[in-house]
C-alpha cells in the first residue's frame, strides 16, 4: 500500500510536467490543425540550453526558464513563419507532419553536433534531496517542477480565457473564416500560437533535464509519449490533455513500481492502442474536441 | 494595430453610399462576375436575388474584401475600396455577415458579441456598444453566458446580427440570413433587418427567400450570369411577372416560394 501511494505521488508529479509539454502541442494543433512532431525535440533543445546555462554560467535550472522560454518562443515563431506558413493546398496536414518531423531531425542533428550523443543530466546541488512527508518521499526537484508546471498552465489558461489575444486564438480555432472577417489576423495568431507552444516545451525541457538523463535522440521517446497524452486527451482540448497527462503519469508510475520500469514506458503505448481502438476521440469524446 | 477609423464622411441619406461599376471577379482563372453594376444608397435595404451559383455571395466578397475585383470599381462613400484590405474596409464601417454560421460555438454569447469589436482598442467604447446592442437584441443579455453553439439557429442569427452592430457600421452585408430557419425565426430575422436602417444604416441583403427579402427591401436587384439583369423597387420586382416566374415560384398561392425552383436553364436569358 505504501509503495502504491508512493508511486501515485511520483506519477502525479511527473504527469504535471507532461501536461505542460502536451498543452503546447494541443495549442498548436487547435490553432493550425497541425500535429507538431518537433515538440519533443523542442523539449530536448530546452534541456540542452538549460544544461549549458547551468554548467557554463552556473545559472539555476529553474531560473534558466526566464531565458529558455522567450528564446524558444522566438524559435517557434520563426519555424511557423518560415516553414509552416508557406504550406498551401489541401494536404497541409500531411505536409506539416513531414515539415515538423524535419525540424525535429534538424534539432537532433544540431544537438548531436554540439553535444555528442552521450547521455547527460542537469544536476544542481538539490538534485537528489527530498522531503519526507507523512512517511512518503517527495523529491524537491519533482515537486518544484510540478508546481512550476501548474503555474505555467494557469498562465496559459489565463492568456487564452482572459486576454484579447487569447480570445482571438479561440475564435480562430473555432471558426477561422469568421475570425478573419472580424479583423483577426490568422497568420499572426498562428505564429504566436506556435511560439507559445514551443515556449511550453522550453519550460518543460528545463525540468526534464533534471529529472531524466537525456541525449539528442531522446525526442523520439518523448514525442511518442506526448502523442499518447494528446490523443488520450481528445485532440485539441488543453484541459483534456492535462488530465490525460496526469492519468498517464500515474498509470506508468504504478506499473513501473509494481512490475518493472521497462513496463512503465510500455504503458504509454498500450494505452495509446487501447484509446485508438476503443475511444478514438479521446477520454472525453467529441464534446470538447476542437474548442481548446 | 492601429486604432480604427470609423470616421469617413458619409453621403446624405438617400445618396449613393456603395457603388459597383463593371465589377469582374472570380476564383482562379474563370470569371464569376462579368461586369456588375450596382448602387446602394445610404439608408436603404437593397436585396440581391438570383439563382443558386449566380455569384451573389461573390458580390458581397468584393465589397468586404475577401475577394478583390479584377476589373471595374467598388466605391464606398466615394473611396475606392479595391486596394484596401478586409481589415481596412472593416475600419471604414463595412461589416460582412457570411452565409454559413459564423458564431464561435465554444464561446459564450457575450464573448461572441464582444468579438464584433475586435478591431477596436477603446474599452469604454466597446462597453458602451455592448450595452446598446444588448438593449436592441435582448437575447444577448438573456443568454449572455450560454455557449453560442447551444443556441437554436434563429437565436444564433439574432446574435450574429447583434455582433454585426458592434462596429456601428455604416454598411452591413447580409448573406442569406434566413437560410435554414423555421418560419417563426425567419419572421424575427426579417423584422430585425428592417430595424437596422432606422438609425441611418445601409444594408445589402442577399436572399434565397426572394419574396421576404424583396418585401423588406427598398430596392431589389436580380443577378444573372454574372451581371445585374434588373433593378427596381422591391415592391415592383415582387409584381414583375418575369421575376415572379423565375424567383418567386411560378404557380399560384399555397406553394412556398423557393428560389431554387429556378433551374439553371430557366435562369438563362
Ligand atoms: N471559394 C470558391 N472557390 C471556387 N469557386 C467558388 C468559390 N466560391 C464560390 N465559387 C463558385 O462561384 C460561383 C458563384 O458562387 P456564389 O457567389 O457563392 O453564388 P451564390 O451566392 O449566388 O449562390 C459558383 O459557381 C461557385 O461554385
Ligand atoms: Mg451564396
Amino acid at each position: 500500500m505504501h509503495a502504491l501511494i508512493q508511486a501515485i505521488i511520483l506519477g502525479i508529479l511527473t504527469g504535471g510536467v507532461y501536461a505542460l509539454m502536451a498543452s503546447g502541442q494541443t495549442l498548436i494543433f487547435g490553432i493550425m490543425k497541425i500535429v507538431n512532431l518537433a515538440q519533443g525535440a523542442l523539449v530536448v533543445l530546452g534541456a540542452y540550453l538549460t544544461y549549458t546555462l547551468f554548467t557554463t554560467f552556473g545559472l539555476d535550472p529553474f531560473l534558466s526558464i526566464v531565458i529558455t522560454t522567450p528564446l524558444l518562443f522566438l524559435v517557434g515563431v520563426v519555424v511557423q513563419r518560415v516553414l509552416i506558413r508557406p504550406l498551401r493546398g489541401s494536404d497541409v496536414a500531411e505536409l506539416s507532419l513531414l515539415v515538423t518531423f524535419a525540424v525535429a531531425l534538424a534539432i537532433e542533428g544540431a544537438l548531436s553536433f554540439a553535444y555528442g550523443s552521450t547521455l547527460t543530466n542537469v544536476q544542481p546541488a538539490y538534485a537528489n534531496s527530498s522531503w519526507t512527508v507523512l512517511g512518503f518521499q517527495v523529491s524537491v526537484v519533482r515537486f518544484v517542477a510540478f508546481v512550476l508546471s501548474l503555474v505555467l498552465l494557469a498562465a496559459l489558461y489565463f492568456i487564452l480565457q482572459r486576454t484579447k489575444f487569447g480570445r482571438s486564438v479561440r475564435a480562430t480555432v473555432q471558426n477561422p473564416a469568421s475570425a478573419e472577417l472580424l479583423g483577426v489576423n490568422a497568420s499572426r495568431v498562428s505564429a504566436i500560437g506556435f511560439g507559445l507552444g514551443a515556449a511550453t516545451a522550453a519550460a518543460a525541457g528545463s525540468v526534464f533535464g533534471m529529472l531524466n538523463a537525456f541525449n539528442p535522440g531522446s525526442h523520439y521517446d518523448l514525442i511518442s509519449r506526448l502523442l499518447t497524452v494528446v490523443v488520450l486527451g481528445g485532440l485539441g482540448s488543453i484541459g483534456g490533455s492535462v488530465i490525460a497527462a496526469l492519468v498517464m503519469g500515474v498509470a506508468s508510475s504504478i506499473v513501473s513500481a509494481e512490475a518493472a520500469p521497462i513496463w512503465g514506458d510500455f504503458t504509454f503505448f498500450v494505452v495509446l492502442l487501447l484509446v485508438l481502438l476503443l475511444r478514438p476521440r479521446g477520454l472525453f469524446g467529441a464534446r470538447v474536441r476542437g474548442a481548446l | 494595430m492601429a486604432e480604427i477609423t470609423t470616421t469617413v464622411a458619409l453621403p446624405a441619406q438617400g445618396e449613393a453610399l456603395l457603388e459597383l461599376g463593371g465589377v469582374t471577379a472570380g476564383y482562379g482563372a474563370g470569371l464569376i462576375l462579368r461586369g456588375v453594376d450596382l448602387t446602394v444608397n445610404r439608408g436603404e435595404i437593397v436585396c440581391l436575388i438570383g439563382p443558386n451559383g449566380a455569384g451573389k455571395s461573390t458580390v458581397l466578397k468584393t465589397v468586404s474584401g475577401l475577394l478583390t475585383a479584377k476589373d471595374g470599381f467598388v466605391r464606398f462613400a466615394g473611396n475606392d475600396l479595391n486596394r484596401l484590405s478586409p481589415r481596412e474596409r472593416l475600419g471604414l464601417g463595412i461589416v460582412h455577415v457570411p452565409q454559413d454560421r459564423s458564431l464561435f460555438p465554444g464561446m459564450t454569447v457575450w464573448e461572441n458579441v464582444e468579438m464584433g469589436a475586435f478591431v477596436l482598442n477603446d474599452r469604454a467604447l466597446v462597453r458602451r456598444r455592448l450595452e446598446e446592442v444588448t438593449e436592441r437584441f435582448p437575447i444577448v443579455g438573456r443568454r449572455r453566458t450560454s455557449l453560442a453553439g447551444s443556441l437554436s439557429g434563429g437565436e444564433q442569427k439574432q446574435v450574429e446580427l447583434a455582433r454585426s452592430l458592434m462596429l456601428d457600421p455604416a454598411l452591413i452585408l447580409l448573406d442569406e440570413p434566413s437560410i435554414g430557419l423555421d418560419p417563426k425565426s425567419r419572421t424575427a430575422v426579417f423584422a430585425s433587418i428592417a430595424q437596422l436602417t432606422e438609425d441611418g444604416r445601409t444594408v445589402l441583403l442577399v436572399e434565397q427567400n426572394a419574396r421576404s427579402g424583396l418585401a423588406v427591401a427598398h430596392r431589389g436587384a436580380v443577378l444573372e450570369a454574372g451581371r445585374v439583369a434588373l433593378t427596381g423597387a422591391g415592391s415592383a420586382l415582387l409584381e414583375d411577372p418575369e421575376v415572379g416566374r423565375l424567383y418567386l415560384g411560378a404557380s399560384a398561392a399555397g406553394k412556398t416560394p423557393r428560389l431554387d425552383a429556378a433551374a439553371p436553364a430557366a435562369a438563362a436569358p
